[in-house]
Order: C-alpha cells, then structure tokens, then sequence
C-alpha cells in the first residue's frame, strides 16, 4: 500500500521534468507526516505484548561441551576413565571408544581439516543414542539399583528418591522435574510440550513392560529401567543439544 | 503475568524495543512485593547458554537453584567466568577452528641430525641388544663411515638406508662392541608415560630399560666438530662396495671441500654428514628416540584426542618419532591463544607479541633440534649458524621431560605472534599459504576471482600478469612478509648473508648455480640482479619480515570488525549480516575502545539482545512462554 | 526457456538460438523417473593431484614442465611406468600409456584403470580459478567458490539425492567429501549423512540389549519425535527440530540389524574382498567404495560421496604422488569390477554396472613444476573422471596448453568461447539424468558433447 508522500514525490518529478511552473508549487507545499501510532492502539492489541525479540535458530552444543556435560553427569571423571567405566565388565557392548565417537559427534579435526558440524544428522543422533545410552544405564546401575544408594548430593542423574511403589503422576513430576533441570536447564513444568505427561506415559509404559510375565532378562529392575527410560529420553532430547 | 524479579541485576541494552521496556518496568512494579518470582523461559535459557560458551558445560544443580534465587547476580556470574579457563578455551577454539593450527603425518621432521634408529644385533652372548645410531653418521673407520657403526664382518648383517638387512646376524665380540658403542642415560626414560611400550623394555622385553647403548659417535656430547674430509676418489663404476657394505662410502662433496677442518655447531644439518665428531649431546638430548631402523620408526604413545586438553585426553596412541615434535608444535598455539584470552591481552598479539608459551619439548625442540633443518646450500653465503625465529639464549631451563611446566618467555626480535611459530610456519608451508590465511582469518577477506581467463603468458610478475593479477596484485606483496621464512621451514634468512638483490647470484639464469637457485629466483635473475624468493613484489617487505605483515594488518581497519565477525559468529552459531550493523559497530567500538581486548569484547556480546533474549518461537508462543 | 537473471545478463546476442538448442536436450532427458533406479558415487582426491601423471600426461620437459622422472618419484611400484626419454644424466621420464584400442592417453600412474578405457570419460582443462584448498574443494563440489568464507550452494551429492533419493533410506551418505546442503527448497530427506568413516558408523549404530531392550529405544525415539514435531509447530524457524524429527525416523531404520552389517568395516571387507585394503595410502578408503557397493546392492542409499587422499604433496613426499594415484585408481578399477559383478537390486537382468555413475575430481592439480623441496605446488587447473554409461566413453575432453598446464578453450558456452568450469561439469552430471541444473546451480552448463 501506497502512502501519500511518495505519491505526491512522484506528481512532483513528473510535473518538474515538464518545466510547469505550477508543479513547482505543488512540490514545495508542505508534505504530511506519517502517521505514528503503536500497536496497542490499535483494537484487541491493548493487551498483546509485543514481540519484538530477535529470532534465531538453535545453536548445536559444541562436540566438546557435550562430552564435558556426559563427564560431569558421570560424576566429574577423566575422558578415558569415563570410557572405562562405560564399558565396565561389558566389553564394547555399552561402550567403545571415544575415538569411535568424536567424529560422529560433530568434533573438528584441524589435523585433517574437517570442519566442526553445526548441524545434527541420522548419524550423529544415533551417536546421541550410543553414548546416552550407556550414561543413562551406568547412572541407573550406580544410583538406583544399588544397594545403600548413594547419598543425593552425590547423585548426578537420579538425585531423588524413587517411590517405594509405581508413583502418581505428580510424584512422578517432582522427581522428572529433578532430571529435567539437571538436562535441560529449566523447570519441567515450564516445558512448551506436554513433557511431563509424555515422559510419566513412557516411565508407566516401561515399567510394565519390564514387569510383564517372560519380560525379556534385564540389568535393571523395572522401576530403574523406567527412569532410565526417562534418561534416555533426556540425554537425547532436542533441547539437551541446542541451546 | 511474569517478569523480571526486582532486585535482579540484569543488564538492559540500548537496543531494547520501549515497548518491552514499558512491559518490563511494569512488571517490576506489580511484582515488586513478591520476593520470589519465577524466572521467565527465556532467562533460564540465557543462562544455560552462557554457561555453554562461558564455563564450558551445562549449569550445574547448584548453580542453577542459585540461579533461581532473587539475588542472584548475572553480571558477577558473567564476570567469573570471563576470567576462567573455560572461556579461554572457547575463544582458543574459535580461532582454532578458524586456523586449525594442527598437523598430522603429512608433515615429518626427520632431519638426519636428529633422527636416531635403533638396530637389534646379538651381543657377544648371542642375545638381541639395541644399539642406537643416526643414518649418515661420519666415523673416521671407513668401514662403518656414513652407516651404523659395526661392520657385516662383526654382526653378519647390513642394512640400507630404509632398513633393509642382508645377510644373518650372528654374536658380535665383545672387545669389538666395546670399541664402538657405549652406554648412556638418554633424556626420554624420565618421560616413560610418554614412551611406546617397545621403547621400555630392553631386546629381551622384559627388562626394563634404564640406559641404552649408542654408537660411540653419536654419543659425543660435543658442541661443536670439525669438518671431516675423506680425499676418497670416486669409485670405478662397477667396482663393489668394500667392507660388504650396501651402501656406498660417502665422498667428499663441496662443502667438505670448502670447508675441510672447520668449526661447526654441532646442531644442524651439516653437523651428522659433515663431522665425525659432532653426536647427540648429553643424554642425546639433541635427537628423538626410536623403536625401529626404518624411515618412520615408533617411538611415542600420545593423545590423540585432546580437544579437552592434553591433560584430559579422550584417547592416546602408539604413533613415530616425528610426532613429539608436531604435539608440542600445536600445544604452543593452543597455549598461546588461551593465554592472550585468559590474561586479557591486547589482541593484536596474536599476530605481533614477541612473547610465547614453552615447556620442557618445546625447549629442547628450539634449543636443539629447531637448527637441524638448517643450512643446506646456505654455506655458500657464509650462512652455517642458523638464525632461528625465537632466541634460544632466551629459553628458560627446561628439562625436554618437563612437558607439564609451562613458562612464558621473549622469543627475541624476529618473533610475531603465531605467524612465527613452527605450527604455522608447516601448516602453512609456502609464503602464499601463510599470507592467505592471515588474509582470511584477520581481515575476513578472500582471493575469489569467479571470472577471470587465465591465459598463458610469459610474463613471470604475478602482480602483472594478466588474470593472475586479479588477487595477486594483493598476494605476492603479503607474501613477500615471509621471503626471510624458509618454506615449510622457520629458518630466518638475515639480510646481511641474504640481501634482496643479490650480487653473488646475479648471472645468465640458465647458469645458475645450485646455491644460488636455492635461496634467489631464476626468473628475477639476470647479470644485472639476483633477487631473492618471494621478494621480488617488495623488496622492503622481505626485509620487514613476518612482524612487518603482523604489524600492516593488526593496525588494519579490517583487523578490529573482524575479530568483532569472529567472535560474534561463533557464539551467535551465525555470521552478522547486515540487520547486525548497529551491534557490530557497537562491538567494535567496545573492542577498540577497550585496548583491544577480548574480554570487554565477550562481555559486550552476551548482553546484546542477540545473544541474550533471542529466542526461536514464533511470537504467540513466545508470549506463551513469557506469560505475557 | 527458463534462464534466470545471471544467464540472462550474461547472454548477449546468441542466447535465444544458444537456449533453444539444448532446451530439447533437456526435454528429451526431462524424464522425472529417470534418476529413480540410477545411482551416484562422488569421488574428491583431496590435495589436488597431479594431472601429468594420470589424465594429462607429460614427458618431456617444455616450457614451465617438469616431468615425473626417475629421480622425483617413486617409479619402481609404478606398474605402467616405463622409462621415457632422459631428462637430466641417469634421469628418465615415462613413457605414456595407451593401450591397444584406447583414443585416452594415461599417464604412468593409472594403475588397472587404463585397462579398462572404454569405461571411461576424461576430462581435462578444467578452470578452477583458485589454488585454496577450501575454495577449490567447495567449487570442485558444488560448482561455486566460497562467499565470504560461507559455501553457497548445494554439493552435487545433495543434488542428486534430493532429485531421485528421498524414498531411500540413507538418501545421501557422505564419507569425508565437502558435501553442503543449501536452501529452504530441498527436502530435508537429502541432507547428506556426513561421517568420518565406516568403521566409526557401526559403532555408533550398535546396541545391546543388557538393559533395556529395542521396544524400550523405540517408544523412547517414538516420543522424541513427538517432542521435535511440536516444537518445530511453535518454532518461528521450524528447520531444525524438523530435522530432528526426520532423522530420528531414519535413525530407526538404521538400527535395524540389517543395516549394522554394512557399516560394519570387517564385514565388508569380507563381502568384498577384491578391495586391496592394506594399501600403503588409500586402503583406509577402499572400505568405503565396498561400503558404495553393499550398500547399492541393498537398495538403500542413492549417492554416496567419498574423498581420499591426501595428494598435496608440496615437499620430497611428492615422491609418492604415482603411488596413492595407483592405489586410488586401482581401487576405482575394482569397484567397476565390483559393479559389473552385482545384480541390480530393482531391475531384473541388470547389473549395478549399468546404472551406477562415478564422477571422480579434485580442487585443482599441481603446479608443473617442481619446487625447491622437490614436490609441486598448487596450480588453477584440474581434470576429472567419469565413468558413466550415460557419457561418451574412451574419450578426453577439454585440454590445456602444453607449456605452462593452463586451461585452454574447450567449447562456445553462454558466456563465449572458455574452458570449462566445474560447474560445467556439475551441471552436465545432473543434466545427464534429466535434472535441470538452473533448480539448484547459478553457473553451469551441460556440455552436449560429453553425453551419449
């Protein structure tokens, strides 16, 4: 939509270039303002807030924040000590080798000059899911299905007490929202989806699963593999790896 | 509806919209009798992030139920990290992944003055012993002159230069052992951690090594040799090679017949082709141990994953020789930047600081084996002590073992910042390479010519030459910074022995000599001038040196909005673009005004509204999120 | 007609005649199925090569060349190397190899693939207008240089998968190569999986049941979809958690265990055992040509891209050039053997060699000349490969000057008579199977004299 003063600008240069002398006067007149008035003005916007934040899209934890985060999650040990406690008494089936694992993980190589990835791909989820996986069961192992458990300022993935039986969707909330900060870096109430829900409904589902008469064997007890479940879950997130 | 928490320091940017400012001040107002309110989405987030790019890792639990609380501080968060090594690390590695100061196998130094092989002959017991030795070694027994230093005759093989045995080993006597070998503490046993496994055990692999035996030469701990000259006559073609050796005996060749009896230092080039009496030094600290007699021998177990620091290594490796060296080449940068972020240095001296950061490899590396790459044909111009880019009578006493001690020192006049480091030096290994990355990484500028034909010409001026003058009209006078700075090398040429023009070499080009065509160009030679490689764009920028490049762009206008690129763009995960203009002119102002430091710089940036509350929510369920 | 404005701008008189003459070449390819069963393997020899050895071979010392010889390479493991005639005392070039039959002469560092010309398409002359590594690997792939540092436009690969690869498992998989996936328009299916390596591919895709078992995982990933999905629906740029969603269901596929044995480094060497992979420089690659073939063989990916290499041989290891040529042109010449060995996995009767399309390149070649440390430098030229059925073979094209190894004029393009870019080559590659090149490239024409 037009407003008025181009027009006018515009009548302006046309009468001049035909060297009218009326034109002249009509260029010289006084040009109107342009209209100022906020949004909320404006009808049913009185009570909208504006938005006027800048818009980005999500940045990629960097390949070594994420292995520091796995580090520290792990309860502050060294890359290679981490690596042997990954594998434990499994050999390589919970674990590798970091080596296996940098690359995938969008680590630069300035020997090689490959670039850092910034962006996420199927291998570098799947890489997500390898090593979250491993946390998420030695964690499990560690702070749950141990016996005494460790004190909770010295649990760094399960730092609350499970309930003695299946837990209430609210027991469950505290106990999640507990993780969720520890992952994602805020309340799991002020989550933009149904998270809470989401993750009680896959905790519940687990757990049955692993209760079922001829479940398959499993290191875990049911209630643990739940919230490992759960720690799958947030290990891999969207949000655990962008900020 | 939420808000921001009243006493919350929470810093407020020129560039916040006065709609949100209104919003906000009313918020602070209805919530002014409520000493707990909650953090917004948006603050929790800027929050992580900072703890992302500042501290290096996810919020703890702690820090973030601190963080929950009404007094808690942002900006005195803010300001811990900026002086941690956290946020060293991060600026460190955004202009790593800008230079990638880092080599792999491509690059070796071996030179033959440096490189010690070991050979497994049975001792007069007729079991395996080692015995160390350099290829090309001189002895004055023409039996073992330029090999290893026991004959076929008495271990029953011999071997070529790539380590290929003929014949079978069989006892050697002890008197005659005795008579060419000795035995010596040798530096790298007090760096076991750092040794190959091979390199700990004796021949047997059972005994643990606590000293090895060496040819006697090689042993020397003399500092300087004579230079050897045999008289030999070149042999009759088709004559065997006496003493059943397979490789030929060496003849005298110019050098030695120039310079026959003199002094030199026994750490270059010339010092293991030319002396007799020229070895490894004490505890054979001027060469690199080896588990092998061919080219590439294991010697060492290093990280190989060390992007959390060499301390923490995500993985180590058995890997060669050469390896030590580039490790401690690439630990240098690295330090070197952290250092200059940590202590908040101007950071111009990335590029111009004479200073730099060493350990024990690093001093041994400058000290002795830096000059062994040196002179080759630069005798001809009385060049036979090499002058180095860093001032080895400046290095502090560092043993080579103490790889965890580091200590800042001068580095002496020729030094500037990273372009003279050996990892740039090699990993940018012509003069062009390095002036081009520089080019790129501190004035975020590029030689692109999308367009240009390049025809065939004649004309040998790249500056003039048409198409190819396109960029180098820009590239040869930078380049031209480095003609001093032997390629793939750090050998300074000085301009006393090297002038630019140079009467020595001037002659018919297509009579050059070899000397002269090493160091002078052919195509800017003629019997009237002999101009040096890569000078010929500018001759005063040769002479200027690397510091003289360092010094042209650091004082730039590009140099300041391109720190203020880089920076911005990786912590942004973005470029700026031209929606960017007001931050990036404020930045730079913060830059600049701030002496050049990183710090203000960093601190800037992570209050911008870029930074701080950029969110990717279309604006319904941002107003969600906010409880707006 | 369809030019976009550069073309446009560029044409000056002939451009209505010049577009009209291959409008019914690409009508006649405009065939939207024709790519579906094809597939692609995008070879980049990193460093850049030296083309007198292999493509554009020199033996005699003329003008600014010096030719490989006795005394700057390694010559005894050369095996079509035969001495040529004396350069300096005791010195000698090669002899070029042409076989019986072949119109393509090779240089001494073929290897097996020389024996196999009829196979193959040569291309020399190629302006690539830059001696940067990044800049040329970027221009080498995508037929752009970089733009303040920024890749513009989308690697051949993308292309390729984007065109006929979506429904494939793996749409794209990228080993080392300098893919690049630029663009709002593409399907986001095409973004090429970008891994170091094979090996390290298995283990990421291993699991174990020790604790929980697949179900468990896969309720796990059934509610991060979920959670992608929704946050891509309240996201101003919904890319990226859209990304996440499509990767998590290909992750899915990819954890099945059918799939775990092809990225599985010993298992293929064991389903392909012909690949030497104890070559001294590129036997760490040649697990990825058998990655190509598997892979091919089970219908799962449309293009794979690899690079091998290093060639960037500046200093005395020039003296290996010859050699990691060889190695990587004997490995291409068993992968064609491969390829003629294994049946199509969707057209009965056919084998893979038929419809597979090899496109081998390099950011540029090496200066003729050798330098003062006795390797070669970089220099603004480069040749390629293809071995397509779709291109004429047993053929070179293009050419540079014989003095000096620059780009000489191959052909009359839009822009006037020029040698030809890589994006010449990019475009003529994807033109080849119907696709438009002006969809995804600024520059690039397709070069009719290159197609069957």
């Amino acid at each position: 939509m037009f407003t008025k003063r181009p027009q006018l600008a515009l009548l302006a240069l046309l009468v001049g270039c035909a060297r009218d002398p009326s034109a002249t006067e009509a260029a010289s007149e006084p040009q109107p303002t342009v209209p100022s008035s906020s949004a909320s003005d404006l009808p049913g916007h009185g009570s909208l807030a504006q938005d006027n934040t800048p818009k980005e899209g999500p940045r990629l934890l960097p390949a070594e924040v994420y292995i520091q985060a796995y580090l520290d999650i792990f309860g502050g040990l060294s890359p290679m000590a981490a690596e042997l406690a990954s594998r434990g008494k499994e050999g390589s089936a919970l674990f590798d080798a970091w080596r296996d694992y940098t690359a995938s993980l969008g680590m630069p190589d300035y020997e090689k000059d490959i670039a850092r990835n910034g962006q996420t791909n199927a291998m570098m989820l799947a890489t997500f899911e390898r090593v979250g996986i491993a946390l998420c069961d030695r964690a499990a192992e560690r702070e749950l299905d141990t016996t005494p458990r460790p004190a909770l300022d010295k649990r760094t993935v399960f730092a609350f007490e499970p309930t003695p039986a299946a837990p209430t969707e609210a027991e469950f909330a505290t106990r999640f929202d507990v993780m969720h900060r520890i992952f994602i870096g805020y309340p799991a109430a002020m989550a933009e989806t149904p998270r809470s829900k989401r993750f009680f409904d896959l905790y519940t589902s687990t757990v049955a699963k692993h209760s079922a008469k001829g479940a398959p064997a499993s290191g875990l007890s049911p209630q643990s593999a739940g919230w490992a479940a759960v720690c799958y879950g947030l290990v891999r997130h969207p949000e655990f790896h962008t900020y | 509806m939420g808000g921001i928490p009243c006493g919350t320091v929470f810093a407020m940017t020129s560039d916040m919209k006065r709609p949100l400012l209104v919003a906000s001040v009313l918020a602070l107002t209805a919530t002014a009798s409520s000493a707990d309110a909650a953090r917004t989405l948006t603050e929790y987030r800027y929050f992580r992030a900072l703890s992302v790019d500042l501290a290096g890792r996810l919020p703890s639990r702690a820090e973030l139920a601190a963080f929950e609380k009404p007094e808690f501080d942002v900006d005195k968060w803010i300001d811990a990290q900026l002086v941690g090594k956290a946020y060293a690390d991060r600026l460190r590695r955004a202009y790593m992944d800008l230079l990638r100061l880092d080599i792999g196998n491509t690059f070796a130094f071996r030179p033959a003055t440096t490189v010690l092989r070991r050979q497994t002959i049975l001792g007069p017991d007729g079991k395996k012993i080692y015995v160390y030795y350099r290829n090309g070694q001189r002895r004055s027994r023409e039996a073992t002159d330029g090999v290893f230093c026991l004959t076929k005759a008495e271990v029953g093989v011999a071997w070529t230069t790539a380590g290929v045995a003929f014949g079978d080993l069989k006892a050697v006597d002890a008197a005659v052992l005795a008579a060419n070998t000795v035995t010596v503490k040798p530096w790298w046993l007090g760096a076991e951690s750092w040794l190959a496994p091979e390199m700990l055990t004796d021949a047997d692999g059972t005994t643990k090594t606590t000293e090895v035996r060496v040819c006697k030469e090689e042993a020397s701990t003399a500092s300087t040799g004579t230079v050897f000259w045999t008289g030999r006559k070149a042999p009759v073609a088709g004559a065997p090679i006496p003493y059943d050796r397979v490789q030929a005996l060496p003849l005298d060749d110019g050098y030695a017949n120039t310079n026959k009896g003199k002094t030199v230092a026994c750490d270059h080039a010339t010092a293991v082709t030319h002396t007799t009496d020229c070895g490894c030094g004490p505890s054979l600290e001027r060469c690199m141990p080896a588990a092998g007699n061919n080219v590439e021998p294991v010697a060492f177990t290093l990280p190989s994953g060390s992007m959390l620091g060499i301390e923490r290594p995500t993985s180590t490796e058995k890997t060669t020789q050469s390896a030590w060296d580039r490790l401690w080449w690439g630990q240098e940068a690295v330090r070197y930047l952290e250092w200059l972020a940590r202590d908040d240095r101007d950071f111009r001296e990335v590029l111009t600081g004479k200073s730099t950061l060493v350990n024990g490899p690093l001093v041994q590396f400058y000290k002795h084996q830096a000059p062994a790459s040196c002179c080759g044909n630069g005798w001809y111009f009385g060049y036979d002590k090499p002058e180095g880019l860093v001032d080895s009578s400046k290095l502090p006493a560092l043993a080579p073992t103490d790889a965890a001690n580091w200590k800042l020192t001068d580095r002496g006049p020729n030094a500037s910042g990273i372009l003279t480091m050996p990892v740039f030096l090699t990993k940018y290994g012509t003069r062009r390479g390095r002036a081009h990355v520089l080019y790129n990484v501190f004035q975020c500028r590029q030689f692109v010519a999308e367009d240009v034909k390049l025809e065939p010409s004649t004309e040998p001026d790249l500056t003039k030459r048409p198409g190819c003058s396109t960029c180098h009209a820009t590239l040869e006078p930078m380049s031209a910074y480095f003609a001093r700075v032997l390629e793939s090398d750090w050998t300074w040429l000085p301009p006393a022995l090297f002038p630019a023009n140079s009467d020595k070499c001037k002659s018919d080009p297509l009579k050059m000599s070899g000397a002269c065509k090493s160091f002078y160009d052919p195509s800017f030679t003629s019997t009237s001038k002999s101009l040096l490689r890569g000078a010929y764009s500018s001759a005063a920028n040769a002479d200027a040196g690397p510091s003289g490049l360092a010094s042209k762009i650091a004082t730039s206008p590009e140099f300041s909005s391109c720190v203020v690129s880089n920076v911005s763009a990786s912590f942004l995960g973005r470029p700026l673009g031209t929606d960017d203009a007001e931050m990036r002119a404020r930045l730079e102002k913060t830059f600049v005004d701030g002496g050049y430091k990183l710090r203000a710089l960093v601190k800037a940036l992570v209050h911008e509204a870029a930074y701080r509350t950029a969110n990717n929510l279309k604006s319904d369920a941002w107003r969600e999120t906010e409880g707006k | 007609m369809n030019l976009d404005r550069r073309s446009f701008l560029k044409c000056l008189g002939g451009c209505g005649a010049a577009a009209a003459a291959s409008a019914p070449l690409l009508r006649a390819f405009a065939d939207p199925t024709a790519g579906q069963d094809e597939f692609f393997v995008l070879i980049h020899a990193q460093g850049g090569w030296d083309v007198t050895m292999w493509a554009d071979p020199r033996w005699e010392q003329k003008g600014l060349v010096d030719p490989a010889t006795t005394k700057n390479s390694d010559t005894a493991i050369l095996k079509k190397w035969k001495d040529g005639p004396e350069i300096e005392a005791g010195e000698r070039s090669f002899v070029p190899y042409q076989p019986a039959g072949s119109k393509i002469v090779f240089g001494p560092a073929i290897g097996d693939l020389g024996d196999k010309f009829d196979r193959l398409t040569v291309i020399n002359g190629i302006a690539v207008n830059t001696v940067s590594h990044p800049d040329g690997t970027v221009f080498a792939a995508t037929g752009r240089h970089l733009a303040g540092g920024r890749v513009p436009a989308s690697s051949v690969d993308t292309i390729l998968a984007n065109e006929f690869g979506t429904k494939q498992i793996l749409p794209a998989v990228s080993l080392r190569f300098p893919s690049s996936f630029i663009g709002s328009t593409l399907d986001r299916r095409a973004m090429p999986l970008m891994v170091d390596g094979i090996g390290s591919m298995g283990r990421s895709l291993a699991r174990t049941n020790l604790n929980l078992g697949a179900d468990d995982r896969q309720a796990v990933t059934a509610l991060l979809s979920q959670e992608a999905t929704d946050l891509a629906a309240r996201a101003n740029d919904p890319t990226a958690m859209n990304g996440f969603a499509l990767q998590l269901a290909a992750l899915q596929r990819m954890t099945g265990a059918s799939m775990q044995s092809l990225f599985d480094a010993a298992k293929l060497q064991v389903a392909q055992p012909k690949f030497d992979y104890r070559a001294q420089y590129m036997g760490q690659f040649a697990v990825n040509a058998a990655f190509a073939v598997e892979s091919m063989k089970a219908n799962l990916v449309r293009s794979i891209a690899f690079g091998v290499g290093s060639f960037d041989t500046h200093n005395s290891n020039y003296v290996d050039q010859g050699q990691r040529q060889q190695e990587t042109f004997d490995m291409l010449a068993r992968l064609i053997e491969a390829l003629d060995a294994t049946p199509h996995p969707t057209r009965a009767g056919h084998k893979l060699s038929e419809h597979t399309h090899i496109m081998v390149v390099s950011e540029f070649c090496r200066t003729p000349q050798i330098n003062q440390t006795g390797g070669r430098d970089h220099y603004p030229n480069g040749s390629a490969l293809i071995i397509s059925p779709k291109f004429r073979s047993n053929t070179t094209y293009g050419k540079s000057d014989p003095e000096q190894l620059l780009p000489m004029a191959s052909g009359k393009f839009y822009d006037g008579v020029r040698a030809l870019t890589p994006a010449d080559l990019i475009a003529t590659f994807v033109g080849a199977f119907g696709v438009d090149p002006r969809k995804y490239m600024r520059d690039g024409e397709v070069i009719k004299e290159l197609l069957r």
